[in-house]
């Protein structure tokens, strides 16, 4: 377990708690404030989407360049090496997942703070349509990437860390757009 | 009564700056994590030119008595020192069973085998070229490897070598080494290719060592896989 858990996953996690604790905060919060903490909560989501998809796009490329990683563990059922080290699996298109997400967290991290930085603009009720499109577009790749992840790698069932942090983050990032419909909805914005 | 808040009447005009600092923060942001990302670990380049780290593959490989899980990575020695001749090259050929060239080259790849198989791990990697009478099939990858029958050598479709020739007939002698089949071309595409046969030379650690395109292509210096091998491996 102990080198499972490195300084980084546990960093990666806290940011994830943290997240989630403000925006169930928020949601209790009527107004301006509940708004701001729920988008607060997204972007916080959103930064740790970014910086787990660098981390996994480091592990690629050192997997790349000698075949292992000091930046995971290799073995065992927690691991990186099967899944981000998977030549079938490992990108889209020849783009490694890792600069995947870390684009795709980019445009929601865009969005999120537009309305941070005015939440009653003119274009909000747009952006935070903007935003849950991203998060309902994020979430067939999360459920792909668990299913090669659990049956498809070489040595099936593996799980990734970092890219479990990764898959929580878009769910946080959807849920935080989710609510944020509907507080715009119920007019409590 | 309280105003009701966050009703579109309420929300107030655009302002660019908004969008101009979001964007501004949001690139800020991006290129911190890919500045950190590459100075933690460098992108490697992938691909079939000399110097690069060949393209890695999973696939169904044939070794003689059954089919299983291939990685071309395992064969790697990653911890090659680029002097040590305890680890061994990788030759890596790839055919469609159908194709003339190929059905030819069988013996001079049989030749090479003999010579370097102490030194140079052999792949073959079988491509289902989309060309009518090159369909191709598991048995018959198997045919053409070990040099059994399979087909007729009636110009009848039925075989190797464009359905010309019976597989027991390929020039050569069996080739025991790793064939590897490609059904989808995944692989032949990877290595950009047009056309078989192509070869390539693995330095130990999966780095592209010698392309037969860049040598025997236009410009080329003409080098044969042969003589490539004498050079970079050395003696058998």
């Amino acid at each position: 377990m102990m080198s499972v858990l490195s300084l980084e996953l546990g960093i990666f996690i806290l940011g994830i708690l943290g997240a989630s604790a403000l925006l169930q905060k928020s949601r209790q919060e009527a107004g301006s404030d509940g708004t701001r903490g729920t988008i607060t909560a997204g972007l916080l989501f959103a930064t740790v989407g970014i910086i787990a998809s660098g981390w996994t796009w480091s592990i690629h490329n050192s997997l790349m360049k000698s075949g292992s990683s000091s930046m995971c563990a290799s073995e065992g059922l927690v691991q990186c090496g099967s899944v981000i080290g998977d030549p079938q699996w490992n990108s889209l298109f020849g783009m490694p997942w890792g600069v995947v997400g870390i684009a795709s967290f980019g445009a929601i991290f865009f969005v999120l703070m537009t309305l941070y930085l005015d939440q009653n603009a003119k274009r909000t009720p747009q952006f935070v349509n903007y935003l849950w499109y991203l998060g309902i577009a994020g979430l067939p790749f999360v459920a792909w990437l668990v299913v090669v992840e659990l049956l498809l790698v070489e040595g099936a069932p593996h799980i990734c860390p970092y890219c479990t942090v990764i898959h929580l983050s878009m769910i946080g990032v959807f849920v935080s757009s989710h609510i944020m419909r509907g507080r715009r909805a119920s007019s409590t914005w | 009564m309280a105003r009701r808040r966050g009703a579109s009447s309420d929300l107030t005009k655009n302002n660019e700056e908004t969008l101009l600092w979001a964007g501004l923060t949001t690139a800020g942001v991006v290129s911190l994590v890919v500045i950190a990302s590459l100075a933690l670990a460098p992108i490697v380049s992938i691909g079939p030119e000399e110097g690069n780290r060949a393209p890695d593959f999973v696939a169904d490989a044939y070794n003689g008595g059954s089919w299983y899980e291939f990685r071309m990575s395992d064969i790697w020695d990653w911890d090659w020192d680029g002097n040590s001749s305890e680890s061994k090259w990788i030759l890596i050929q790839f055919i469609d069973t159908d194709c003339p060239y190929c059905w030819e080259e069988g013996d001079e790849m049989s030749q090479y085998h003999s010579q370097w198989k102490d030194r140079v791990t052999f792949v073959t990697v079988s491509v289902h070229l989309n060309i009518p009478n090159h369909e191709s099939s598991k048995s018959e990858i198997e045919a053409f490897r070990d040099r059994t029958s399979f087909g007729t050598d009636d110009n009848d479709g039925d075989g190797c070598n464009s359905g010309r020739d019976d597989c027991v007939n390929r020039p050569g002698t069996p080739h025991q080494w790793t064939y590897v089949d490609d059904p989808s071309n995944s692989i032949f595409g990877q290595w950009e290719l047009s056309g078989t046969p192509f070869t390539a030379i693995l330095q130990p650690d999966g780095i592209v060592a010698w392309n037969k395109l860049k040598h025997q292509g236009q410009g080329g210096d003409g080098e044969e896989i042969s003589s490539a091998l004498q050079r970079l491996v050395g003696d058998s």
